[in-house]
């Protein structure tokens, strides 16, 4: 049987190659690198069509070969693969291991040169889907190549990855990415693990501890961030940099496996490192350059997630409605009754967006050039980590009690998905980005418009306020999604409209918030997560738009209930866009913010909850 | 009749649960035995003017009261002599026993509750609140009611409804809360729309809403030990949960070879994490002070604390920490933008935002002078290093101990010290002394 597999991954791999050089040839023809900047440019109130329409798609070759990747992935998950076991044990078992290595999972967008199965993006974001039917194994495998190897892959020289992808891509060896520590998370500046350079100057010694790292036992080669100190300027600073160690160099130490809630089968622990010998050659990118190369790790790894939690609520959803239409009460099947319905549509929708953002976003990075797509990604993370969520404890919920009990695997989906906005940068800090790289971007473009209207330029200033008054006469907005030029099929027109109005209302928005705050909006969170909302929202339409519109044109099946989908989806995310937009007005009664932080301020200063038991009394 | 019927009702309540449902559940066959007590109440009633000679004063008091008898202060005398042996809750309960005995129709009685109310604190019950409805039980029931509405149109017994204001006003000067008996009472003498009443009703509208008005409450019992008051007083000005308190020295008493009696006072500090970190970034070359004392009250008690600061960091050697783009992983922590806040959400203006220079830690202690604070400083330098770089300069003052409220009664009074005594005597002038002291010094 595993033969079988193997054969058949071989036979995938084999074919996956000549449609990657076929790919690599297409590539040819456009050199020119692209500046992708759709997000940046909603701030701005403008649809950058051109990136968006039309939806992503792969060549029939890549497809078949893609089909043919797909079919023993599944088979091995569905057949191989115990959840439940892993799950109470913790461990992912030694042959579950080796089925997935034999598949090439440890190597999907590992270059053939070096052994591995040399995928793009979207085909990787495909397998995942699959791959994220079992937590612990997603997780495991997201560690190894998503941000445990990528920084020899993106910023290592060739010796580097010649000497250690081969290895990593067969599975032989496992990666792990070593950043965060007990005092620092996000927070580069309060990494205290160091790398001093050795007498002899051939090594360096690498010194302290990190906590939370995936494969943090299992792992052989690990990419870990150091201080070092760097002459910059004749001044001695110190800076961050990336270091590939090997457990085999000797004073590498990991502790116990972190006992979690969720994807219990991955490992986590603590790694210390006691003057670990790193030899310099083993520095990724240049000394000091480590904080790009993390970032840049970082910011390419989370696109994934859309399809995972896709591939998740699908399944679910398979599991659900088959207990739905069977279990009777008052002589009604559940899925007759409305409150049940609605769970469906909710999961339904939220799959159907989460997988159109993923797939857009994955088409966009594959794209020649090196297209930065990290809001984009951000976007998607946030997105799908926070819908899968939902959907998780819905499904649980159609079950009612037997849903929470260990017999059904929901509990287990439940506790595995909470993961999803804590890791890979937590939901909060992501919004945080997407809103203030938004910011950035809107803010050079207006800083001139915005300081000429502070001078009082009254000019301009009526010309605003015109603008806005024949807005709310009712004046058309177009910025040709629909009409001559239109790049969404007349059945989602009116959908269109609605994200059209919402990308406009949207920029003069920002523009007023630059106004207002100017670089001050840094401090401004419950704003700017107000921001990303709104933005997370326009992408969402967009992308479910621009899905929809392809599989009409092309015929796809049930093309008519993506329709369907999508237009749900834009009448409801346009709502909530405009009534966020409307708190984001001056003055808004419908923004709370103030007695929020109050409330918050009262509460923290005596970290309590303050207010008196209601049996309490005076006298 | 009816003057003599509300008698008989008043003499019920006086006699209470013994003989009232006796009377009342007599059947009327059994009249001539109410007739029998009404005439006993008559009878009483008509030989009432001379009562001041005959006033039924209990055995025991009998002796010592002959001579005062006919004085105006009888009642004052009363307590006096209720309270030969101890001035406490029994025996004042006691006097006003026997003062609501001694007569059914407790003539006299407004004079007594107001002789009453000036003694209560001698006795130390002015506070409790069974006492006052003690003595407002002492007030005849039923009588005071206004039976029509020309009575309720006016003020109908004043002297009385005076009486009874002004014991509800001593509850409130006091900070006593009225009780349900209060009330209960108070409807039984005075009536439903009385002044007392009001006067009631008043006090439970606004004492429950002032009760807990106080975000930082004082403990009705402020602690005996020295060392516990300065650590309670400490964390109250504080206002810091990460703030801890460190005990530098335990006060005792010692007894030197010359035979002489040292006492060594308490040195209790707090000092919390920003501070350490806001010392540890003081400029070495500027010096800190030691600066006090300065007067918190705690209800009653006065104690004095000493602070540790130092002037507000002159404008071009504050500098900001200068922002690294290398610092967040994510998001970046600064825009890089040419824009600054509009004025109508500019809110960073605050009068109260004054640069008073930082203070780093402070102390309580028995004995402010010197020597002592710098044991609290030496202390203070083992959990921050900077200290033993920087000159600490030393401006005590002679503190409040003129204004100290001495307390020649109670049992522990407040006695300044004699090393701050001293101080005091000095004119007031600041003990300047520049001591630099370094770690080599000490040791």
């Amino acid at each position: 049987m595993m033969s079988a597999v193997c054969r058949c991954a071989q036979l995938g791999q084999r074919l996956v190659a000549c449609g990657v050089t076929r790919l690599q040839q297409r590539r040819a023809f456009r050199t020119h690198a692209r500046q992708l900047a759709f997000a940046k440019d909603l701030f701005l109130g403008q649809v950058n069509k051109a990136e968006v329409f039309p939806y992503p798609e792969i060549g029939n070759e890549e497809l078949e070969e893609l089909k043919q990747l797909v079919a023993p992935v599944e088979k091995f998950f569905s057949e191989d693969v115990d959840s439940a076991k892993i799950d109470q044990e913790a461990a992912i078992p030694p042959e579950t291991l080796n089925g997935l290595k034999e598949l090439g999972l440890f190597g999907i967008m590992i270059p053939e040169e070096y052994g591995g199965l040399g995928l793009s993006n979207t085909v990787y974001a495909r397998l995942a889907e699959i791959i994220s039917l079992d937590g612990s194994i997603a997780v495991t495998l997201a560690a190894h190549q998503a941000i445990g190897l990528k920084g020899i892959l993106i910023a290592g020289n060739e010796a580097q990855k010649q000497k250690y992808l081969p290895r990593l891509a067969s599975g032989e060896h496992i990666a792990a990415f070593c950043l965060t520590e007990p005092g620092s998370g996000s927070d580069a500046a309060s990494i205290q693990t160091r790398a001093t350079l050795s007498q002899d100057g051939k090594h360096y010694l690498l010194n302290g501890s990190k906590i939370w790292i995936s494969n943090g036992s299992t792992a052989d080669i690990m990419t870990v961030f150091a201080r070092t100190e760097v002459t910059e300027d004749g001044e001695k600073k110190d800076k961050i940099t990336a270091f590939i160690v090997e457990r085999a160099f000797g004073g590498v130490t990991s502790g116990k496996p972190e006992d979690k809630l969720g994807i219990r089968g991955s490992n986590t622990s603590e790694l210390s490192f006691d003057n670990v010998p790193v030899p310099l050659e083993n520095v990724i990118g240049d000394v000091g350059g480590g904080f790009k190369i993390a970032m840049n790790i970082l910011n390419s790894g989370r696109f994934s997630m859309g399809s995972s939690s896709a591939g998740m609520i699908k399944k679910l959803i398979e599991m659900t409605s088959e207990y739905a239409a069977t279990r009777k009460q008052f002589n009604r099947s559940l899925s007759e009754f409305g409150m049940i319905q609605e769970k469906f549509a909710v999961m339904a929708l939220n799959a159907f967006v989460m997988e159109s953002m993923a797939y857009l976003t994955a088409g966009m990075m594959d794209r020649p050039g090196v297209p930065d797509c990290s809001v984009e990604a951000a976007m998607v993370k946030v997105f799908s980590s926070e819908g899968a969520w939902i959907c998780v404890s819905e499904a649980l919920q159609v079950l009612g009690g037997l849903g929470y009990t260990k017999n059904y695997p929901y509990e287990r989906y439940v506790r595995d998905c909470r993961i999803l906005p804590i890791f890979e940068g937590t939901n909060e800090i992501l919004r945080m980005y997407i809103a203030l790289t938004g910011m950035q971007h809107a803010g050079k473009v207006l800083t001139g418009k915005i300081k000429e209207m502070k001078r009082g330029n009254v000019g301009l200033a009526l010309g605003i306020v015109g603008k806005k008054l024949r807005r709310s006469f009712g004046a058309a907005v177009d910025l040709g999604l629909t009409g001559m030029d239109g790049v969404v099929h007349p059945s989602l027109a009116e959908s269109a409209k609605k994200l059209e109005q919402n990308v406009v209302l949207f920029g003069s928005t920002v523009e007023s918030l630059l106004y207002r705050y100017g670089k001050t909006i840094v401090d401004e969170q419950l704003i700017l997560k107000r921001v990303a909302d709104v933005l997370i929202n326009l992408y969402a339409m967009t992308a479910v738009l621009s899905r929809a519109s392809r599989s009409i044109s092309i015929g796809l099946r049930n093309h008519d209930h993506e329709v369907l989908l999508a237009n749900t989806f834009c009448s409801d995310a346009f709502f909530k866009n405009n009534y966020m937009m409307t708190q984001l007005q001056k003055h808004s009664p419908e923004n709370n913010d103030a007695d929020i932080k109050k409330i918050a301020r009262e509460v923290l200063e005596k970290r309590a909850y303050i207010c008196s038991h209601p049996l309490e009394r005076t006298f | 009749m009816k003057c003599a019927r509300c008698l008989l009702q008043l003499c019920r309540l006086r006699l209470g649960g013994r003989s009232a449902p006796l009377v009342r559940s007599l059947p009327s066959s059994h009249s001539w035995l109410l007739q029998h007590t009404q005439s006993q109440v008559l009878r009483q009633f008509h030989v009432s003017p001379s009562c001041p000679k005959t006033r039924p004063v209990p055995a025991e008091f009998n002796e010592a009261n002959k001579q005062k008898d006919k004085s105006l202060a009888t009642y004052d005398d009363l307590f006096e002599q209720g309270a030969k042996e101890a001035k406490t809750k029994a025996t004042f309960n006691k006097v006003v026993e026997i003062f609501t005995k001694a007569s059914v129709r407790r003539r006299g009685h407004v004079e007594f509750i107001y002789a009453a109310l000036k003694k209560m604190p001698e006795f130390g019950v002015e506070k409790d609140i069974t006492v006052y409805n003690k003595l407002l039980d002492v007030f005849p029931k039923e009588i005071f009611v206004p039976r029509n509405f020309i009575q309720r149109m006016f003020n109908h017994y004043p002297r009385q409804q005076e009486c009874g204001v002004q014991l509800l006003e001593q509850m409130e000067n006091y900070g006593i809360m009225p009780n349900i008996e209060t009330k209960v009472l108070l409807v039984q003498i005075f009536g439903k729309k009385s002044h007392p009443i009001r006067k009631y009703e008043r006090m439970m509208y606004w004492f429950p809403k002032f009760k807990n008005l106080n975000p930082f409450p004082v403990p009705q019992q402020l602690p005996e030990d020295p060392v516990d008051l300065a650590r309670l007083s400490l964390t109250r000005i504080a206002s810091d949960l990460d703030a801890k308190v460190t005990v530098y020295q335990l006060p005792c008493t010692d007894i030197s070879e010359s035979g002489q009696e040292i006492t060594l006072p308490h040195v209790v500090g707090i000092q919390s994490p920003s501070q350490m970190e806001l010392l540890a970034k003081h400029n070495p070359s500027r010096p800190v002070f030691v600066e006090g004392p300065f007067p918190l009250w705690l209800r009653k008690t006065c104690v004095s604390y000493y602070i540790l600061r130092a002037d507000p960091a002159p404008a071009d050697e504050k500098k900001e920490d200068p922002y690294d783009p290398d610092r967040c992983l994510i998001y970046p922590l600064q825009l890089d933008l040419d824009l600054e806040c509009d004025l109508g959400d500019d809110e960073s203006f605050d009068v109260e935002d004054l640069d008073e220079g930082p203070v780093y830690a402070m102390c309580m202690t028995s004995q402010g002078d010197q020597a002592t604070l710098n044991l609290w400083i030496s202390g203070l330098q083992k959990s921050n290093d900077i200290l033993g770089q920087v000159p600490t300069l030393f401006r005590l003052d002679a503190g409040p101990q003129e204004l100290q409220w001495v307390d020649t009664d109670s049992g522990h009074q407040q006695q300044p010290d004699s090393e701050t005594h001293k101080e005091a005597s000095q004119p007031e002038v600041e003990i300047e002394e520049e001591l630099t002291r370094s770690r080599g010094m000490k040791q």
